[in-house]
């Protein structure tokens, strides 16, 4: 598959064209040789020309996901570069920042060349990777920031590991700003989350498990944000999910820190009210707080406190998700279902308009990243996914492209699909 | 009689009118205690299985007991806590126990929700016998059972449960059954050991003082693991004992208010408690222990099919 759409050469017909800034028109897309030739009212078929039928259907632009997990090198049991990539692929996502906590550690250059490698032969989807903060994520040295740079890394982060010692954050930013990357942070005060394995309040007192309170987020994220606002460094807060979190980053960003923030479509979906038999498939770090807190979220990225949308996809083996919830492993698998599963839940229903989510998944992550802009415009490489509202989608088990499937949606029917992605 | 179920998982999932039962069949069990013979073959040919992963006498021999009145072959199986190392699977063991036919399996584990996932994965019903700090619902019933023998219908009474809420499953299933009953219920206890009301929905008091003159009638005091103060959750066991335990000057005021002591056992002399609580004369603790056998009976008889008759009923 994606070999074939590198080269796509058809006439999409009919189509609503969505983009950011305007509303949806109805276009015909002429892309030749995986390049949009042509966006208008009844363009002409040119000769052996496939025609695509986009009637009653949306032309939308790929979107960009900053989050992934894509486990290579290290636990391609439970995912690789390939298959994340079809899964996004399958899910309209047509890029993806990969994280750095494999194993090894994606912590100097040589080990990024591996993923690029690895990447421009399983992947055809655009791959960045991300960078870690420090030698092994270990919270100590720095890792070999410029390598990483020279080959295409615009983030760093320890992914899921906080830098404990800001010292040692305050360092890495210096030397970020200078070089002109991003230091990720996901924040969480480990002392404070101790034991915790879910929102502390009134779920995780009923269910009698240890809480990961809100604090241990917060505090992490002032602690954070204040640095980067002090040393001048752009910060991008990952997985933002308490609304005292989104209000202190839009103190921030009011005071003209370069802090930009995601928020996950489960943080957007879920609240701790669906933690029922303590289903390991919705545990995640950072946590699903009250529904406050997700209405919040979701008022958040329309406003644009939240800049972005990203999935924090983790795929984890079904006996992984199978152990105690406690002892289970966090992260649920997002490229394949984000976009269906916002649709379903938030578009659908007027929560929230397609010009957010295209604004919020596609255009500002390539911003953050520097990338360039995409859109369905003429003179512009072809990336867009073709999305039928009237249709449904399910994900039966055992029909992921992702090679784990821990993800609340399995099992379960979704309005919408998505009927072809064009990229490349 | 109340349809059955196949699990006992927790208090909270339990209808009034299901609870009233449980209470009710256990009444005809307690009363066979009182017989030369001891037993009825309800569950003649049945077996039982105990599976705990954290080490209990009282609980497990409670169950072994009650199993063992109601006929059933018993098999103690203690999981060996040392041996259970991250990574092993809880479904691995119970497939191997599912070959060996088990018609009722008793689950203790340390995490929350154990039994509830073994349960999915089994056929035979699943008793919780204490999960985490999640639930222990035999020790809900049997608190509820002693508790209405004593003072009748709990409707309006108070109950100030006393001591480490945060790590308690026991606080949580009797906290629920209680109300479910009625009952009002209120917590006492220095703050790293009380979750909030905004989280538990519970009234909460920081001292004796406050807590007599709500007037309960019964106090019911937790057990204190001794580890806690390590984890920085209150100072010292001295401490502990001169602030929150029911020592002999509160017991005087406990004597004179006629209100009625209970403790999940086992106690911590000089923690929560003092001898001396032992020996009053309305301490129910020995009770709650005879009932824990006849409210086990019935819930093994519950989780049967329905055929079956109430002993004397």
């Amino acid at each position: 598959m994606p070999k074939k759409s590198r080269q796509t050469t058809a006439l999409f017909k009919g189509g609503e064209v969505l983009s950011t800034n305007a509303g949806p028109l109805r276009m015909d897309v002429l892309v030749v040789k995986g390049v949009i030739t042509r966006v208008g009212e009844g363009v002409a078929t040119p000769e052996e020309c496939e025609v695509v039928d986009c009637s009653g259907r949306l032309l939308i632009p790929g979107m960009f996901d900053l989050h992934v997990h894509a486990c290579e090198p290290g636990r391609e049991d439970r995912e690789d570069i390939g298959s994340a990539s079809a899964a996004a692929l399958a899910g309209g996502i047509t890029g993806m920042q990969i994280m750095p906590d494999t194993s090894p550690v994606i912590d100097g250059g040589g080990l990024v060349q591996g993923i690029l490698d690895s990447a421009a032969k399983k992947s055809g989807i655009e791959v960045i990777p991300a960078g870690a903060v420090t030698r092994g994520r270990a919270g100590e040295e720095l890792s070999g920031i410029a390598g990483m740079k020279a080959r295409g890394v615009r983030m760093l982060t320890d992914a899921d590991q906080p830098v404990a010692n800001p010292l040692v954050l305050r360092r890495a930013m210096e030397y970020a700003r200078d070089i002109g990357m991003t230091i990720g942070s996901h924040c969480e005060t480990r002392e404070l989350s101790g034991d915790g394995c879910v929102h502390e309040g009134a779920r995780s007192y009923q269910l009698g498990l240890p809480g990961l309170p809100a604090i241990s987020e917060e505090i992490c994220l002032y602690r954070d944000v204040r640095l980067a606002q002090f040393t001048n460094c752009p910060i991008h807060v990952q997985q933002v999910s308490t609304m005292d979190s989104m209000k202190a980053v839009e103190f921030f960003k009011a005071q003209g820190v370069r802090v930009t923030c995601e928020v996950s479509p489960h943080h957007l979906i879920f609240s701790q009210d669906h933690l029922v038999d303590y289903n390991t498939l919705l545990k995640v770090n950072p946590p699903l707080r009250p529904a406050a807190d997700r209405e919040a979220l979701v008022e958040g990225l329309i406003a644009g406190t939240i800049d972005c949308i990203a999935t924090d996809h983790h795929p984890h083996t079904e006996f992984e998700k199978n152990l105690p919830f406690w002892e289970a492993p966090y992260g649920i698998t997002g490229l394949e279902t984000a976009v269906l599963s916002l649709y379903h839940h938030l578009v659908k229903p007027g929560l929230l308009g397609w010009d957010v989510l295209i604004r919020a998944f596609s255009s500002r992550p390539r911003e953050i990243l520097g990338l360039d802009p995409i859109g369905i415009e003429e003179g512009r490489v072809a990336n867009f996914f073709i999305f039928d509202p009237t249709a449904t989608t399910s994900f039966a088990p055992n029909s992921f492209r992702s090679r784990s499937q821990n993800t609340p949606f399995v099992g379960k029917e979704l309005d919408g699909a998505i009927v072809r992605t064009i990229c490349r | 009689m109340i349809p059955p179920r196949k699990d006992l998982l927790d208090i909270a999932s339990l209808s009034l009118e299901e609870v009233q039962f449980l209470l009710e069949t256990a009444r005809p069990f307690k009363d066979l205690f009182t017989r030369s013979v001891k037993k009825v073959p309800t569950l003649k040919g049945k077996s039982v299985l105990t599976l705990f992963y954290e080490p209990s006498t009282r609980t497990s021999s409670s169950f072994e007991i009650a199993a063992k009145r109601l006929s059933a072959d018993v098999t103690n199986f203690q999981v060996n806590t040392s041996s259970v190392v991250k990574g092993e699977s809880v479904i691995d063991t119970v497939d191997t126990l599912q070959a060996m036919k088990i018609d009722y399996l008793i689950i203790r584990h340390q995490q929350a929700g154990v039994p509830g996932l073994i349960a999915r994965h089994t056929h035979a019903p699943v008793i919780n016998a204490g999960d985490g700090f999640h639930a222990h619902p035999t020790q809900a019933l049997l608190d509820a059972f002693t508790a209405t023998e004593t003072l009748g219908a709990l409707e309006g009474r108070r109950i100030l449960i006393a001591g480490d809420i945060r790590h308690s499953r026991v606080a949580r299933s009797t906290s629920v059954i209680f109300r479910k009953l009625g009952a009002e219920v209120a917590f006492l206890g220095p703050g790293p050991l009380v979750p909030p009301t905004s989280h538990t929905g519970i009234r909460t008091f920081r001292s004796w003082q406050d807590a007599f003159k709500w007037k309960p009638d019964i106090t019911y005091l937790l057990r204190v693991q001794l580890e806690r103060q390590r984890g920085a959750f209150f100072p010292s066991i001295g401490e502990y004992h001169r602030v929150y335990g029911l020592n002999d000057d509160r017991l005087r005021r406990v004597r004179d208010e006629g209100i009625w002591v209970m403790h999940p056992g086992p106690v911590n002399r000089g923690v929560e408690l003092t001898d001396a609580v032992m020996n009053y004369e309305r301490c129910l603790v020995n009770q709650q222990v005879e009932n824990g056998i006849a409210v086990r009976m019935a819930v093994l008889y519950w989780l049967q099919p329905a055929e079956k008759e109430v002993p004397g009923a």
